[in-house]
């Protein structure tokens, strides 16, 4: 199953080569791709990128405020662990049976088609990562810290920017990174909300399926192009991935 | 702890993200429901109350249960698969051997490219004309070609192949991070007394990875029942003929190619019933791991 991988720039090539990896190598595909269409290519890169970034900065952002809340807070009318399995709930919502709401609601607010969309969306899907595994990451730094510098007189706001998401800073990258990739791979959401401008890679990639068939080579430069990215990203935050896969369940 | 008598504080910290999430997500719900009551057609300005005529169709439409079947069979097969080669892998990677940080590294590759693009990967590799690889190798050995995509029964088992295939990492990965959690002294102390290694991983191991397993199995079993992107793409919606139609692509197709959004809206909740049903028995395990 490997060796399939390592094998698909090889298709890219010839897919007509009898048995498969007898082929004429020939750069006309990248060039066609790279080159010709390098305008689009390059704008699905830069949209992807842009929601990429957008989607893992905001979903991070309010995710780590809530996973501390969590953690450090008692909450009385509903328990912290039902707080938590609403969060995790999250993670159950099938996409598709919101796709259609989106589509309207996003029509109504004049947002079809631009990136701010996705963005919103993705941050939404992907918030339960960022709010679980930081929490689990908030419960393993002891509060003694805190609450020395809360008696110095810190207000909660400030001991949380300044002490606690300092010590949870390679947790948090990892999480960033991974909701980065996770939104560099969503496909039905984009597809639905955007059209034209603000098309991602993964869309991009899947404009090449028409009504006369799929141009393969044209799709298998784009997978590569695309996948590259989110490949090198994994890499980075291998430690971590067993973590945060499974929302801060499974210690990695 | 300390935080007790500040309550209000923590909710002040909850709240952003409470607001957003209730925003992006109640809203299209209550949305969807409204929908589904309702007989709205994709650019149709006229929209009635049908009441509940919506969710009486899909209880006539043999295609409906078809869906059913399919998600359901797919989201209990392809989980147990991929567990089981994925333990494999994991217990393979734990062994000593050279390059091994290289091959931990590339086996991470499926999971993290997009399932679009896999599903094109797999189009190319099971392509069934001339110079399709797959079916090319098979020729090669003198073996009958196979019709990967075409052929009704051995497409399903495509299906699960090509997201094995992308997910084993996954199984593999966290087993991976439970077998590292592993006491050792247990081990050796059974080593000493003499057990077997297959006796040592089925009352050692595997009594201690089995919470791990089950939320493999939970997180695999959550993403398959939404699976989409493989049989839509590679499969040219759900084809050959209606052996790969999952729910999602059903409730895609009737909201995107017939435009029946009020119909769509009521498949929507039920498939979102289905999925709550299977998964709410197993949330109440997964959640022990955050108490």
């Amino acid at each position: 199953m490997i060796i399939t991988s390592i094998k698909l720039p090889k298709d890219v090539f010839e897919l007509t080569a009898i048995p498969f990896v007898q082929f004429i190598p020939s750069f006309t595909t990248w060039y066609n791709e790279v080159v010709v269409g390098w305008p689009e290519t390059s704008k699905a890169l830069f949209n992807s990128t842009i929601i990429g970034l957008g989607s893992a900065a905001l979903a991070v952002f309010i995710g780590s405020i809530a996973g501390y809340a969590i953690t450090r807070f008692q909450f009385q009318r509903w328990k912290n662990i039902d707080i938590i399995t609403w969060f995790f709930s999250l993670r159950i919502l099938p996409p598709i049976s919101l796709v259609i709401p989106y589509y309207a609601l996003m029509r109504s607010l004049n947002l079809l088609d631009t990136q701010l969309s996705v963005i919103l969306i993705h941050s939404v899907f992907f918030l339960p990562y960022a709010v679980l595994v930081t929490f689990s990451a908030f419960k393993a730094i002891p509060p003694e810290v805190e609450e020395a510098a809360l008696v110095d007189g810190a207000s909660r706001f400030q001991v949380f920017r300044m002490i606690a998401l300092r010590m949870i800073s390679p947790v948090l990258a990892a999480v960033f990174v991974l909701i980065l990739a996770f939104s560099w791979n969503e496909y039905l959401v984009a597809f639905i909300l955007t059209s034209k401008n603000a098309i991602p890679m993964t869309v991009h990639i899947g404009a090449t399926t028409t009504t006369i068939g799929v141009s393969f080579d044209l799709a298998s430069v784009r997978q590569i192009l695309a996948f590259t990215p989110t490949f090198i990203m994994a890499l980075f935050i291998q430690k971590h991935i067993a973590h945060g896969l499974t929302l801060g369940a499974v210690r990695g | 702890m300390i935080s007790i008598r500040r309550f209000q504080r923590g909710t002040f910290f909850l709240l952003p993200s409470v607001i957003f999430v209730l925003a992006i997500t109640l809203f299209p719900l209550g949305y969807a429901l409204y929908t589904s009551f309702t007989n709205a057609k994709f650019g149709s300005p006229d929209v009635e109350i049908v009441g509940v005529r919506n969710y009486a169709y899909p209880l006539y439409d043999y295609r409906f249960y078809n869906s059913i079947s399919v998600t359901i069979l797919f989201s209990t097969i392809a989980p147990l698969v991929q567990i089981w080669f994925g333990v494999a892998l994991a217990l393979l990677m734990m062994r000593e051997f050279k390059y091994r940080n290289v091959v931990r590294a590339l086996l991470l590759f499926p999971m993290f490219t997009s399932e679009i693009a896999v599903a094109l990967m797999g189009a190319v590799l099971f392509y069934e004309g001339g110079g399709g690889p797959t079916n090319g190798i098979l020729k090669l050995l003198g073996l009958p070609e196979v019709g990967w995509r075409s052929n009704p029964p051995t497409a399903f088992w495509t299906l699960i192949l090509v997201d094995t295939w992308q997910w084993t990492p996954f199984a593999y990965i966290i087993t991976l991070a439970g077998l590292q959690a592993l006491p050792k002294d247990m081990v050796e102390a059974a080593l000493v007394d003499g057990a077997s290694k297959l006796r040592i991983f089925r009352h050692i191991t595997l009594p201690f990875l089995a919470p791990v397993l089950l939320t493999i199995y939970f997180f695999r079993l959550v993403d398959t029942l939404r699976l989409f992107e493989i049989p839509f793409t590679m499969f040219g919606g759900g084809g050959p003929g209606i052996t790969t139609e999952t729910l999602t692509v059903y409730i895609y197709k009737t909201a995107f190619r017939g435009f029946f959004f009020g119909e769509a809206a009521a498949q929507s909740f039920i498939f979102l019933i289905i999925v709550l049903a299977v998964t709410i028995l197993l949330v109440r395990k997964v959640r022990r791991f955050y108490a």
